[in-house]
């Protein structure tokens, strides 16, 4: 990652906030002024400094809360709904986007649903639990299962 | 990274498990807030190791097993 490389990053967070979604290589591109290659580029060097995470395909998987496809954790935040990459991200919509939340999530045990609403940035029922598989130094070995 | 229901189904779901680390939904929140509040800034830029590890130890989050690598 190079200083460069910043407001290409920042543009993504940018889009992806006031879009709801992952935005392309193309939007970010028209966003910045610069080339889809020079994007594409970036965005490399930006996962290689552990600031977002690609597909295969050089698309936008993870820009951390917010996960660019469908997950387990669904948060209504904001007036729409985001994917959230693990419980932890799921309260970092809320807090990225300044707004109370809603987090649907499931118990990893029995499956049923848990539906937590997050107001001031706390969870409004403060019972169930998180629990962190991975030690800290290892939650980048594969930012996927982490 | 997982979240349960309660003490009893975290205790059953890990059982012939290695455990982790477990703590409250009301501690992931307040991690939460201080780990992601700058994410959309405009001017935003990367945290660096020592600042991380500074949110951890924050709060309370210590010990071998919450130190970054």
């Amino acid at each position: 990652m190079t200083p460069e490389d910043l407001p290409i990053r920042n543009a993504t967070y940018r889009l992806f906030a006031e879009h709801g979604r992952a935005p392309t290589v193309d939007e970010v591109a028209v966003a910045t002024g610069e080339g889809s290659d020079v994007v594409r580029a970036a965005w490399r060097r930006l996962q290689d400094g552990r600031a977002l995470v690609l597909d295969g395909d050089g698309r936008l998987l993870m820009a951390n809360p917010f996960s660019g496809v469908e997950t387990p954790h669904r948060v209504e935040a904001a007036g729409r709904t985001w994917y959230a990459n693990c419980g932890w991200d799921a309260f970092g919509i809320g807090v990225v986007l300044r707004a109370d939340s809603t987090i649907h999530t499931t118990c990893a045990d029995c499956g049923d649903a848990i539906d937590l609403d997050v107001r001031g940035y706390r969870p409004t029922d403060p019972d169930p639990l998180f629990h962190v598989l991975v030690p800290a130094r290892d939650w980048w070995s594969d930012i996927g299962f982490t | 990274m997982l979240v349960f229901r309660s003490e009893d189904h975290l205790t059953r779901w890990l059982t012939g498990r290695p455990a982790g680390a477990t703590i409250p939904v009301s501690k992931l929140a307040e991690l939460a807030e201080a780990w992601w509040w700058d994410r959309l800034d405009p001017d935003w830029q990367p945290h660096t190791r020592e600042q991380n590890q500074a949110i951890l130890d924050r709060l309370g989050l210590t010990g071998d097993f919450w130190r970054l690598g």
